[in-house]
């Protein structure tokens, strides 16, 4: 009998020694690139190696061993990115006084800097690594980001770095239309910062890692210790970090406030969006947004095969067979109704068929490989914030990795006003386009 | 095995030590309350909890007192017996009793709470839809219309007048989730293809700084907890037009000029390290 009492708690101790004591103490990796084992490297052990050894050199091993480099732009020589920070040969243990957004309630236990903030809030979707890859990632259409790349959608400086200023936007408030939740209510205003910068560590690492694979495949295997020395590293990294340090300086503010919304610049603005417009330069909104703002344009895939890869899970293969069979069928049907058959259009060979959307398949992807589609503009939602500023930023500087580009250069900063008062007019007034001509046959978007 | 029964009596006592102690500590109960209705909502709860909980004082002591007299023992045999209808009956009505009481006594709350016909004639304050993680808000802007091109959007952010009863219209935009402001003692699930009105108050005013809450309450995926909203109560009409005014001068910003930070957090300064 006792024994039975006894062996309860007996178990309950040896869950915690064994199962939970291993959970916390297992080592998290950061993940590689691809290109660090295939591509030229691929087989280049000793390049690989060297690689590997100047970024555990610069930032540490693993999330729970962060190091900085003196010069890397981060607040406060890196303090803010988890508890156990090493710069250079110093390692100082920073804690945390973690204050509760909603009661105000201050305590100092689990919470310490951006690394445990981000492993709680991020990580399942944005990965350890901030590969964008994490358990929940699969589930989530568009994709979370991948920060490695460096690159960020929605900037106040155009191509360039986004401030801190914009990442902390995307944080408090989310991307609406997205699953990129906003963290306003659950974070305080210095957790949110810590978040940021730890994300910026992410992508600068991801960076230097992609900038150390391009040296290291000009490299003769033999001269890895040489061409792959801490100096290099250090220099590579110090590129990526001087991006970071720069874009405040970068930020365009428009050089004409904003022109009055009335019926006559909504009017202008809908012109230009169809390319209607007389005078000034052109643009070619129709030919990816759609006749009527769906995002439907025709030089995009067409919707019926995006909506069978992505939601339906198909293989583009099968998507294709799916719609041409029902191509075939609708062809049959027109030729039997048909007075004389020879009437009817042949239909197009499947091959070609296929040739033509795979092409299209292939121009429809943003810069990471992930399928994406241009904005539906009648439902007003805005990815990168609904403020005119930021509309005017959309469609001057473009976004970036995506397909839309700047037209900065192309229309005068009025006209972009147009357009901007066009866009935000028109989820209330949708009857706008109602009778909008057709756009020319699909001109491709360009950068 | 008469040991058993020790483990039923101090079950019994833990419980009894715990719902006494709760009440006087503010981290053991749900945060003081807020609204009018609130206060019945309060009532009924305490009542509830009373009933049940030397209901199941009693229960846990006859369990124990059982278990310990009736315990097995050495020559000890067991007893036939067929029943007893009157104690059948007695434990049949009385929980009856209670439960009709109970249904009809909190009848009044309940259609304060939710019948249409008691909702507060006023414009609705806001257009709150749920949507998997957050929670989108919609205020009808200068016009006092809602879906005109002056509306006030704001993510995770529910603001209010004090001592004024507020109307939304609620809506999810994907799967079921459930409005609760626990300090003003309102929940209601949010269902998609639905706009259901919902109404509260508040005596008290709360800030941005420390502000009430907005949780979810119906598990609703893998982001679920972080549907969390700031609730601010204004102190009156014009601090609340007031913020609505400085929130459509920042969602109408066309230009950087005399901007500020989104948060008042630390500037940074990029290139400096130590
Ligand atoms: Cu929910």
């Amino acid at each position: 009998m006792t024994s039975r009492l006894l062996l309860t708690p007996a178990v309950g101790v040896l869950l915690l020694l064994s199962g939970c004591g291993t959970i916390w103490d297992a080592p998290v990796g950061y993940s590689e690139s691809p290109k660090l084992t295939g591509g030229e490297l691929k087989g280049k052990t000793k390049l690989q190696k060297a690689v590997r050894a100047q970024l555990d050199k610069l930032y540490g091993p693993n999330p729970r061993d962060i190091r900085v480099f003196p010069g890397s732009g981060l607040f406060n020589g890196g303090t803010s990115l988890a508890n156990l920070v090493k710069e250079g040969k110093k390692v100082r243990e920073v804690k945390y006084e973690v204050v509760d957004s909603i009661t105000g309630k201050k305590s100092i236990k689990t919470q310490h800097g951006g690394y445990s903030l981000y492993r709680r809030h991020c990580l399942h979707c944005h990965g350890v690594s901030g590969d964008g890859a994490g358990p929940t990632a699969p589930y989530l259409y568009p994709r979370p980001r991948d920060y490695r790349p460096g690159i960020f959608k929605f900037t106040s400086t155009g191509l360039n770095k986004p401030t801190r200023d914009d990442l902390r936007k995307t944080l408090l408030y989310g991307i609406a239309g997205t699953s990129m939740p906003a963290f306003d209510a659950m974070l305080s205003a210095d957790e949110i910062d810590q978040v940021v910068e730890y994300v910026v560590f992410l992508s600068m690492r991801g960076e230097t890692e992609l900038g150390l694979i391009d040296i290291a495949s000009t490299v003769d295997e033999k001269d890895a210790a040489t061409e792959l020395s801490d100096e290099v590293g250090l220099d590579t990294a110090k590129v990526v970090a001087n991006k970071w340090v720069q874009a405040s300086n970068l930020v365009v503010d428009p050089p004409i406030p904003r022109v009055i919304a009335d019926e006559a610049s909504v009017k202008r603005g809908r012109e230009l969006y169809l390319g209607l417009n007389k005078t000034g330069g052109k643009v070619e909104c129709v030919a990816c947004h759609g006749p009527q703002a769906h995002g439907d344009g025709p030089s995009f895939v067409d919707k019926t095969v995006f909506d069978k890869v992505v939601f339906w899970e198909k293989s583009i293969d099968e998507a294709i067979d799916e719609i041409y069979e029902h191509m075939i069928f609708e062809h049959e049907g027109k030729v039997e109704a048909a007075k004389n058959p020879k009437d009817v259009p042949p239909l197009i060979a499947k091959k070609e068929f296929a040739a033509k959307v795979k092409k299209a398949w292939g121009e429809s992807l943003d810069d990471w490989q992930n399928p994406l589609r241009p904005a539906n503009l009648t439902l007003g939602r805005y990815k990168g914030g609904r403020r005119p500023i930021d509309l005017y930023w959309r469609i001057a500087n473009g976004i970036n990795g995506a397909k839309m580009p700047g037209h900065a250069s192309a229309i005068k900063p009025e006209q972009i006003w147009d357009l901007v008062n066009f866009v935000i007019q028109l989820p209330y007034d949708p009857n706008m386009l109602e009778n909008a001509p057709p756009p020319p046959a699909a001109a491709v978007a360009e950068r | 095995m008469r040991n058993w029964s020790l483990l039923y009596i101090v079950m019994a006592v833990l419980s009894v030590i715990v719902c006494i102690y709760a009440p006087f500590d503010p981290n053991w109960r749900l945060p003081p309350n807020v609204s009018t209705t609130g206060r019945e909502v309060d009532h009924l709860f305490e009542l509830i909890m009373g009933i049940t909980g030397l209901t199941f004082v009693g229960v846990s002591i006859a369990f124990g007192i059982a278990a310990w007299k009736f315990t097995d023992a050495p020559g000890r045999k067991a007893k036939y017996m067929h029943g007893s209808q009157r104690l059948e009956i007695v434990w049949t009505v009385i929980p009856a009793g209670i439960l009709v009481f109970i249904a009809l006594y909190q009848m009044g709350t309940w259609t304060k709470i939710k019948f249409r016909s008691e909702a507060p004639r006023v414009q609705p304050i806001a257009e709150v839809s749920a949507r998997q993680f957050q929670w989108l808000m919609v205020y009808p802007g200068p016009d006092g219309r809602l879906h005109t091109p002056d509306d006030l959007h704001t993510v995770n952010d529910l603001h209010f007048v004090k001592g004024k009863p507020a109307l939304i219209y609620l809506k999810s935009q994907d799967v079921i989730h459930s409005f609760f402001l626990p300090q003003m003692r309102i929940k209601q699930d949010a269902l998609p293809g639905m706009t259901i009105p919902v109404w509260f108050d508040s005596d008290t005013a709360s800030t941005s700084e420390h502000p009430f809450e907005l949780v979810c309450a119906e598990l609703c995926g893998w982001g679920h907890y972080k549907m969390r909203s700031k609730v601010v109560v204004h102190e009156t009409q014009a601090e609340f037009d007031e913020w609505v005014k400085q929130s459509l001068k920042e969602q109408n910003r066309d230009q950087l000029k005399s901007a500020k930070t989104t948060t008042a957090a630390v500037e940074h300064k990029g290139g400096e390290s130590l």
